[in-house]
């Protein structure tokens, strides 16, 4: 076939991404399409928007949840108090997430009219598991519509139930939920998580004290700059949530660091 | 040709019949059409501006060609960076020489003094061994173009005992492999060698069935073809903006033979690094 000389120079006008024959490219469009060996690429074209946001860390304690996150820098004429990754869904159920900032606001605003919805309907507040199976079906029904996209956020829910006990829970964009006794979601995710696997031991959250030096460790291991780019928060059975101001955060990891430093010297002494 | 879902596409058809009556029509082709494509190709053109210290230093003309025993490329806003605060800073280099390019994509600045965030293409001398050459490529080279950078960087080196070093990024999720990319190591590093190159590498070859694509594969293309030793680093990472992570996953390059000589001194290359990286943030508030 002659090639015309207008179709090389438009040819190379292409974007390098259009021009990748993959058999993706043909099924990732639609979100109501499975591909020909099951993917759903729209729902996993979402898990890595979620890959984008800053670390969340949540820890399930014995009297106690926390979770930390990584506060992104704000512009230098930004209000900090606008970039929020925790919020509270209830009094005793709160949340946090990484992935799409539009789409967490959606769903935390659904997640509490729910809770305070149950509360008028049925005289009690939500279990955490009912109000992340909420959350979660909320997440699957935009996986099945057409002409919608995937919520591209992941959330740790933690709170505790009537009965006193803790609960951890994490959703995905594809609307699925687990329950968890430590997880992490957002950027780096991997390396916290196996972090956690090492290090979340019954000694590890023996105390309230220890399971959030806990999850100020499984930060500090991608968090640039340290604490000042921190923000924790904690229920405690039958209290509200609270969020650590930067004061405490540094004081625990100057604490932390020391620590380190102590056992660092140990091991030398004993070599 | 209809797809499943009732859309019809325009396929490529390997029939030779439809052409002869488009061909026909080709080759009655305006002076205007003539000149269009003509000013399209000029548009296009590739040029490489040295700057005149470089006859002066050499002592040739700039239609000649300089010695040079080692050619290290980076390619992308991340291999730059870490260029930038690991290699040039601990040494003396001189800017030497700049690429002036027009595509789509990228239009390249003019001025010698660039932000990581700029599109440019500029070549560093190590003055204290000015066979030792360096390229910093933030810019988009378009595949019609590839071939006239190769030839006319390429073209000014006489390629003697030269040594070349690539280093570039690309997307993890192009990564091809049998594990789920939820569970890959990201950032990691892959080396891409040719046959001319006999030292050692320093992380694992790429495997198959996995490419690599652009300004890299030209370049790798040219020293196969060419019998030049060359070895090319492509880091796969699932940030595509500045990142520090990414730029210090290519610190197993310093160790490498092309390289260990020219790091001399790393106590500054932190700072230098958290500085890019830095004053080049832009605040993206789409993810929180």
């Amino acid at each position: 076939r002659v090639s015309r000389p207008e179709q090389q120079v438009r040819g190379a006008g292409a974007s390098p991404a259009r021009r990748r024959r993959s058999m993706a490219a043909r099924y990732d469009r639609a979100i109501t399409v499975f591909s020909p060996d099951g993917h759903l690429f729209q729902v996993e074209y979402a898990q890595e928007a979620v890959k984008k946001g800053s670390t969340a860390v949540g820890i399930r304690g014995l009297d106690i949840v926390v979770l930390g996150v990584e506060r992104k820098s704000v512009a230098k004429l930004q209000e900090e108090r606008t970039v929020r990754k925790i919020c509270a869904l209830d009094d005793h159920v709160c949340m946090a997430f990484a992935g799409l900032t539009a789409d967490a606001r959606i769903i935390i605003n659904r997640a509490r009219v729910e809770c305070q919805s149950h509360k008028l309907t049925v005289e009690d507040p939500v279990t955490v598991e009912y109000i992340t199976r909420y959350i979660a079906s909320l997440k699957q029904r935009y996986t099945q519509s057409n002409g919608r996209r995937p919520f591209g956020i992941s959330a740790l829910i933690v709170g505790f139930d009537d009965d006193g006990s803790p609960r951890l829970y994490q959703t995905d964009p594809s609307g699925t939920y687990h329950s968890w006794k430590a997880n992490v979601i957002g950027r780096n995710a991997k390396t916290v998580r196996e972090f956690l696997e090492k290090n979340y031991t019954e000694e590890a959250i023996a105390t309230d004290k220890e399971a959030i030096k806990l999850a100020i460790r499984a930060l500090l291991e991608v968090v640039q700059s340290g604490g000042k780019n921190i923000e924790l928060a904690i229920i405690r059975r039958n209290q509200p949530l609270q969020i650590f101001s930067a004061k405490d955060i540094e004081s625990q990891v100057a604490e932390i660091e020391k620590e380190k430093e102590d056992s660092e010297k140990k091991k030398k002494k004993s070599i | 040709m209809a797809t499943f879902f009732g859309e019809v596409v325009a396929a490529p058809s390997r029939a030779g019949g439809d052409d002869d009556e488009e061909a026909a029509a080709e080759r009655e082709e305006t002076p205007e059409d003539r000149e269009i494509r003509r000013e399209l190709e000029e548009k296009r053109e590739v040029h490489i501006l040295w700057s005149s210290k470089l006859s002066a230093s050499t002592g040739s003309f700039t239609d000649e060609q300089f010695p040079c025993s080692k050619f290290i490329l980076a390619i992308g806003h991340n291999a730059v960076a870490f260029l930038s605060s690991f290699v040039l800073n601990s040494g003396c280099w001189e800017a030497i020489g700049s690429v002036k390019l027009w595509n789509e994509w990228c239009r390249t600045s003019n001025t010698t003094s660039v932000l990581p965030t700029d599109a440019f293409c500029l070549f560093y001398k190590l003055i204290s061994d000015p066979t030792v050459l360096l390229c910093q490529c933030n810019c988009y080279v378009a595949e019609d173009q590839q071939f006239q950078w190769l030839e006319k960087v390429f073209g000014c080196m006489r390629e003697e005992d030269l040594q070349v070093t690539i280093l570039s990024t690309c997307p993890v999720t192009d990564y091809k492999t049998p594990e789920s990319t939820l569970t890959l190591p990201s950032p990691f590093l892959k080396a891409l060698k040719t046959k001319e190159f006999k030292e050692s590498v320093c992380c694992p070859l790429l495997e198959q069935p996995n490419i690599v694509q652009g300004l890299p594969a030209a370049v790798m293309s040219y020293c196969q073809v060419w019998q030049i030793p060359a070895v090319l680093y492509q880091c796969y990472t699932d940030v595509i903006k500045l990142d520090t992570v990414t730029i210090e996953a290519f610190k197993p390059v310093l160790s490498s033979k092309n390289l260990k000589s020219l790091v001399k001194d790393m106590s500054k290359s932190t700072e230098i690094l958290k500085k890019l990286v830095t004053t080049n943030e832009i605040h993206n508030n789409i993810y929180t």
